[in-house]
């Protein structure tokens, strides 16, 4: 192409406002937009099934919770008088007391063990051993929760439980695992931390296989023992997968209804019902449907509070580098 | 790989797929549900309580219904539920759906519940009007059952079967402690005694028990004289009695159907029923139960774990299931306390108010009393039947037990024989009944759960405005 032809042709081409390049914006529009419409298509099932099943719920629920519903008769509004009722509900509260109780505990000792499993896997064992223990721990995971309560509430019966049989084998006092208060909340807070442990386990082996061997053999060669080394430099630079941990876990933990639900039913008495249990037997058994939909809305609000708060904390301890 | 999927997908192709796909779903969500009326045919909707296999199964009930009405169809739906509480809400959830049934099948646990909310159609005019049909229905069927179906004067549903709780006996423990079956008039202390000696059998619990409103610790309390609730009976029903159990000394006293009044859960007789269920748990001769249906407890039954355990006619059935002999295990009525009184509940159908095939829907519910349909409905004696004349040696052949006559003469020989009390608020009480009992038995503290129990029935009678 000659020079000359390129002047002729620039003044055109580069300009913005010719016709050529007015052309091309509203076909590169056109494509633009039919590539967002594909797009829109493409996550439109998944958009409409969260609308449906998830947002429209949530949405309904708080409308729910001004009204009275038994399902049959129609819906009559009460303002804030499920609110109101349920701020002096002991039930309620001690619903969320129990809650609260096997949230702390579960999540805890889900941290706790879950990171001493993935410090002593990383540090002790082969790598395809670890390969086995990280498929091993994350089996329950895969296991419903029912199913897992079931098998063990028949290891945990007070008379016919494999593990009060071992106990008295081995000379011990048989516990009343599902019977007394005591017991049932352990009983729970063991079964949860069992199945739930492998998903934490899986975050730690992660979290303390990516440290920066840079930073860990300048502490080897400073003289760092290897439990100042885990709490001044692993434990700080894993602290967001803690953070990560305790926030999932306690958002999980509050929910919980499988495990006393089948093991228990929520007793004795009231020992283990949650709050979820408790908004079952409100809306579904009770037909309150208005009532167990202002707890669900509270325990919505409760959860937000704790999450944000976690989050405030955070500041003070998580360090991202 | 094929050539099919080795093509590349246009973004057409998938649009228009995407287009088919969405257009057939919407079909699908458009499409009618629950009654097929294409070309004058007609869908009577069942709402069975059972897996949709155990539905499938007794569809059969259907049939000869089905043959002697073409064009009809009859949809047995099967709603799994731990137990009738768990039935009920799911139900009602299919009615808040507005998917409700034809016809559905309702213990005395939710009939009054239904009546009073109005989702049960009264069959008094369909009876009336079908009399001689249904009179060799009513003699075969003992009254108590019948009123236990009524509310306010109207009767709701035909009886097909009952279960009332009965003792029953591992006949093996009971013969490795030398003893045997007891004898009709036993009492509570007896009941003490063979529990005691049944203890001394290793690895054996004597009697067990589960935490739920029929055949439970409140087999006790009615032994005991007691109860939940005062007693009373409603108005009505006297064109029933008149009409059908004229002259039937067991139909004296009988009116249109129980009337669950105040609650008396802290009863001095309703307290020390409970205590003494605790007093068994603490002194070894009974388990502390656990909250639910019962089929743990025949399993462990059937393994000879247990020696005595509170069961109706469907036991029967559960236990030769379980692999139990005929022989393995026999039935004695409940002991006598204060009283011999027992506890029953009954099984039937009922017409939804809101059904437009009534009329159809009673023929098939009349076709449900037949003895042929019944038989079906009781196979396997996973429960009783309602029809005195269908309580026979034969029947009972093949699963045992020996005193299998138990069963029906519970009805017949002891008078005081009374439905669970299952007020309109059923399902609130007996989740506070489980709560409560629980919490007795972890607490020992029978009067402190039960004053907690009645604060929480009067809530919820309060609540219903019953």
């Amino acid at each position: 192409m000659s020079v000359s032809a390129l002047r002729t042709e620039s003044p055109g081409a580069a300009s913005p406002r010719g016709p050529q390049a007015s052309s091309r914006r509203r076909n590169a529009n056109r494509a633009h937009r039919r590539e967002a419409a594909f797009g829109w298509l493409m996550i439109s099932l998944s958009a409409l099934t969260i609308l449906v099943f998830t947002a429209a719920p949530i949405v309904f629920t708080f409308v729910l919770s001004f009204f009275s519903w038994d399902i049959i008769s129609p819906p009559e509004f009460v303002g804030l008088q499920n609110f109101v009722h349920l701020s002096s509900d002991t039930a309620v509260i001690h619903s969320f007391g129990v809650t609260a109780l096997l949230a702390v505990l579960i999540v805890v000792l889900q941290i706790v063990i879950g990171l001493a499993m993935a410090i002593l896997v990383q540090q002790r064992v082969s790598t395809w051993a670890r390969s086995i223990f990280r498929t091993a721990f994350f089996l329950p995971l895969l296991v419903s929760a029912a199913s897992i309560s079931i098998v063990f509430s028949y290891l945990f019966d007070d008379h016919f439980g494999v593990i009060n049989y071992y106990l008295q084998v081995l000379g011990l006092p048989q516990m009343q695992w599902l019977s007394s208060p005591g017991g049932a909340t352990a009983t729970i807070v063991i079964v949860a931390v069992w199945q739930q442990l492998g998903f934490v386990f899986i975050l730690f082996v992660a979290a303390l296989g990516s440290l920066p061997k840079d930073v860990l053999e300048a502490v080897s060669i400073d003289g760092s023992g290897p439990i100042r080394t885990f709490f001044s430099i692993k434990l700080p630079l894993i602290s967001p997968t803690i953070f990560f941990a305790s926030v999932i876990g306690l958002i999980n933990a509050m929910q919980i209804f499988d495990q006393p639900y089948v093991m228990t039913k929520g007793g004795p008495g009231d020992a283990t019902t949650t709050t979820v249990m408790l908004i079952y037997r409100t809306a579904f058994q009770n037909i309150q449907f208005g009532y167990g939909s202002a707890i669900s809305v509270v325990l919505f609000v409760v959860l937000l509070a704790i999450t944000g708060l976690q989050f405030y904390i955070s500041r003070k301890w998580v360090f991202y580098s | 790989m094929s050539s099919l999927l080795s093509q590349a997908v246009s973004r057409r192709s998938v649009l228009i797929g995407g287009a088919a796909l969405l257009g057939t779903a919407g079909l699908s969500a458009c499409s009618p549900g629950n009654a097929g009326s294409a070309g004058g045919s007609k869908t009577l909707n069942v709402a069975y309580f059972g897996t949709q296999q155990q539905a499938d199964k007794t569809a059969k009930v259907a049939d000869a219904f089905i043959k002697a009405n073409p064009g009809v169809t009859v949809k047995f739906n099967g709603i799994n539920g731990t137990d009738w509480n768990d039935f009920f809400t799911k139900v009602l959830t299919q009615i808040a759906a507005g998917n409700p049934p034809d016809i559905v099948s309702v213990a005395t646990e939710g009939v009054q519940l239904f009546a009073q909310k109005k989702l049960a159609h009264p069959l008094d005019d369909f009876i009336k009007r079908d009399k001689d049909q249904l009179a060799p229905y009513f003699k075969d069927v003992h009254p108590a059952l019948v009123e236990a179906m009524m509310y306010q004067g109207n009767l709701y549903e035909l009886p097909t079967d009952f279960n009332a709780g009965n003792m029953y006996f591992n006949t093996s423990l009971l013969k490795k402690s030398g003893l045997e079956v007891p004898q009709a008039d036993w009492t509570m202390d007896d009941f003490k005694s063979v529990a005691a000696a049944i203890k001394k059998n290793p690895d054996t619990v004597p009697f067990d028990w589960v935490v739920r409103l029929w055949g439970s610790w409140t087999s006790s309390m009615y032994a005991n004289g007691g109860n939940l609730v005062t007693e009373g009976k409603y108005d009505g029903g006297d064109w029933l009695w008149s009409q059908f159990y004229s002259g039937d000394p067991a139909a004296q006293g009988r009116k249109g159907g129980w009337k669950w009044g105040a609650p008396t859960a802290n009863s001095d007789a309703v307290v020390e029923s409970l205590d003494l269920m605790v007093e068994l748990a603490n002194s070894g001769l009974s388990a502390k139960p656990d909250v639910g249906g019962g089929s743990t407890l025949q399993g462990l039954f059937s393994n000879n774990k247990i020696g005595m355990a509170i069961g109706g006619g469907f036991w029967a059935g559960g236990l030769h299931n379980a692999g139990m002999g005929p022989d393995a295990f026999d039935v004695q009525y409940f002991p006598k306390w204060k009283v011999q009184r027992h506890l029953f509940g009954t099984g039937g159908y009922g017409i939804f108010e809101s059904s437009k095939n009534k009329d159809l829907a009673w023929e098939f519910l009349k076709s449900l009393v037949e003895p042929s349909a019944i038989d079906i409905l009781t196979a396997g004696n996973s429960t009783t039947p309602s029809r005195r004349s269908m309580m026979t040696a034969d029947r009972y052949a093949p699963t045992g037990p020996k005193n299998w006559k138990v069963f029906y003469h519970t009805l017949d020989k002891l008078p005081n024989t009374a439905p669970i009390p299952a007020p309109p608020y059923y399902n609130a009480m007996a989740n506070a009944l489980n709560q409560r009992t629980t919490e007795a038995m972890s607490s020992g503290r029978a009067k402190s759960a039960l004053d907690g129990l009645q604060k929480d029935l009067e809530t919820a009678a309060a609540s219903i405005g019953s």
